[in-house]
């Protein structure tokens, strides 16, 4: 089928706002310092691939959780969590994080899971980026009546070592291979 | 029968305590694993003035630029240091958040069918 | 104990002091009970805590102390154990004459129930130490080994199985 120039630059057009809004492992996070003012705690940190390259270098491989996390950070490109802490209930809004959920709808982000718990009234989404089916982004949003956290991985994540942290820290034993997201209430 | 046996090693297993000096030779070996490397020591010989200040001078020089790398060594050790407690506690908080929704799902398997590991 | 704690990562050797003085027993007991060698079980125990002195800064708090000790204690042990697997066995069979029924001498049968701990695997030693010793509960041991809860419940049933069978428990 011979498309006309017009209808074929007409389709170019169409495809350049899904190309610019093209997913990203790495979020960009909104300015937290409105909440942070408000947290009674707060933990910000951004690590970028060079600084977990000179983490590593300090890591103990005799001590079995810094060895667990040097295998974890391998080929990672960035960790990035901001978490905070407050003295109330509802000290946070859900809008807070529209900015964040929106960059998480965009295509090659998948929502593994969400659960709402009930009994701790907390809420846990977990969302995987993959590209050519190798998982290279995590987001974790976790809404808790006092807390708020969000933690961002980028990089060549590998599931296995992933796996291999749980039981570390408590870390549970997730289906990281499953595309769908399950949603328990 | 079971309680008896757990109950005897219990007492079986009660904790025991290091010899005496215990202490004693750990703080000994964190000592000496703290201590500078070892500092150029000797008998100084008499020599000429003019070599003394030469001497001196060389000896201020590889001073200064040993204490600068040292410096540079600390610095570069202190912000490894604290890149390591910025990885284990980002780790720490990505594990607990899982944990969360891991807790979340069990309690709902245990609310829909039971204690899954009875 | 989070305040001695935050001392001694700020480089305070006496608040550390006071820390090894908590901990020196569970961890040095849970060396010996493992290795069944008092000096060994020493030097693992002063190797955990020079570890822990060259790591305060990644220990977060209390808890989380006594977590690292005992994981660290044990993974040590377990890895030398695998590179020497001769270390501190005696012939259960020689043991088996001299036991006798649970409710007999009890100095002698804890010195029997610690020589059939010997003689278990590297990992059985450890399930059975970290349960019976610490007190902790299987999920706590899991974590603590790395090791799936119900590997950790199986180890403890056969080895609680296997000293009944060796104890010859009257029923």
């Amino acid at each position: 089928m011979i498309m006309h120039k017009p209808w074929k630059w007409t389709l170019w057009l169409a495809l350049v706002p899904a190309l610019s809004f093209a997913a990203n492992p790495r979020l960009v996070l909104p300015d937290f310092t409105a909440l942070a003012n408000k947290a009674s705690d707060s933990v910000t940190i951004t690590l970028d691939a060079s600084m977990l390259s000179l983490a590593a270098r300090f890591l103990d491989p005799n001590d079995p959780d810094q060895a667990a996390a040097e295998d974890a950070i391998k080929g990672l490109q960035g960790i990035v969590v901001r978490s905070y802490t407050f003295d109330q209930d509802a000290a946070y809004k859900a809008s807070d994080l529209d900015g964040v959920r929106s960059q998480l709808t965009a295509p090659g982000w998948n929502r593994l899971m969400e659960t709402r718990s009930q009994k701790s009234h907390a809420s846990v989404e977990i969302f995987l980026m993959t590209d050519a089916n190798k998982a290279v982004g995590l987001a974790v949003i976790a809404s808790e009546p006092r807390q708020l956290t969000i933690v961002n991985i980028i990089g060549a994540i590998d599931l296995e070592k992933l796996h291999k942290i749980e039981g570390r820290f408590g870390v549970p034993k997730l289906d990281l291979g499953a595309t769908k997201a399950p949603v328990s209430h | 029968m079971t309680d008896d046996l757990e109950s005897k090693l219990r007492d079986a297993l009660r904790p025991a305590a290091p010899r005496e000096n215990f202490e004693e030779r750990l703080m000994a070996r964190i000592a000496a694993a703290q201590r500078d490397p070892v500092k150029r020591r000797g008998a100084f010989t008499p020599t000429p003035a003019t070599w003394w200040f030469s001497a001196a001078m060389a000896a201020t020089v590889i001073l200064a630029v040993g204490v600068q790398h040292h410096r540079v060594d600390q610095e570069n050790r202190e912000k490894g240091l604290e890149a390591r407690r910025q990885v284990m506690q980002a780790l720490r908080v990505t594990n607990d958040k899982l944990d969360l929704a891991y807790r979340a799902v069990r309690d709902q398997s245990g609310a829909i069918g039971g204690d899954p590991g009875a | 104990m989070d305040e001695q704690l935050a001392q001694a990562r700020a480089g305070n050797l006496a608040a550390f002091g006071t820390l090894v003085q908590a901990h020196k027993r569970s961890v040095y007991s849970l060396a010996l009970r493992m290795l069944g060698q008092p000096d060994l079980a020493e030097d693992t125990a002063q190797e955990v805590f020079m570890q822990l002195h060259a790591n305060l800064r990644s220990i977060e708090s209390s808890e989380h102390l006594g977590f690292w000790l005992r994981r660290v204690t044990t993974h040590r042990v377990i890895d030398y154990l695998r590179q020497r697997p001769s270390v501190a066995i005696t012939s259960l069979d020689e043991e088996a004459e001299q036991i006798g029924s649970v409710d007999s001498g009890d100095p002698l049968l804890q010195r029997q129930l610690r020589q059939l701990i010997l003689g278990l695997s590297p990992d059985a030693r450890a399930v059975v130490t970290l349960r019976f010793q610490e007190d902790l509960d299987p999920l706590d041991i899991a974590r603590t080994l790395n090791m799936p809860i119900n590997t950790v419940k199986s180890h403890l049933k056969r080895s609680l199985d296997l000293m009944r069978q060796r104890i010859g428990q009257s029923s």
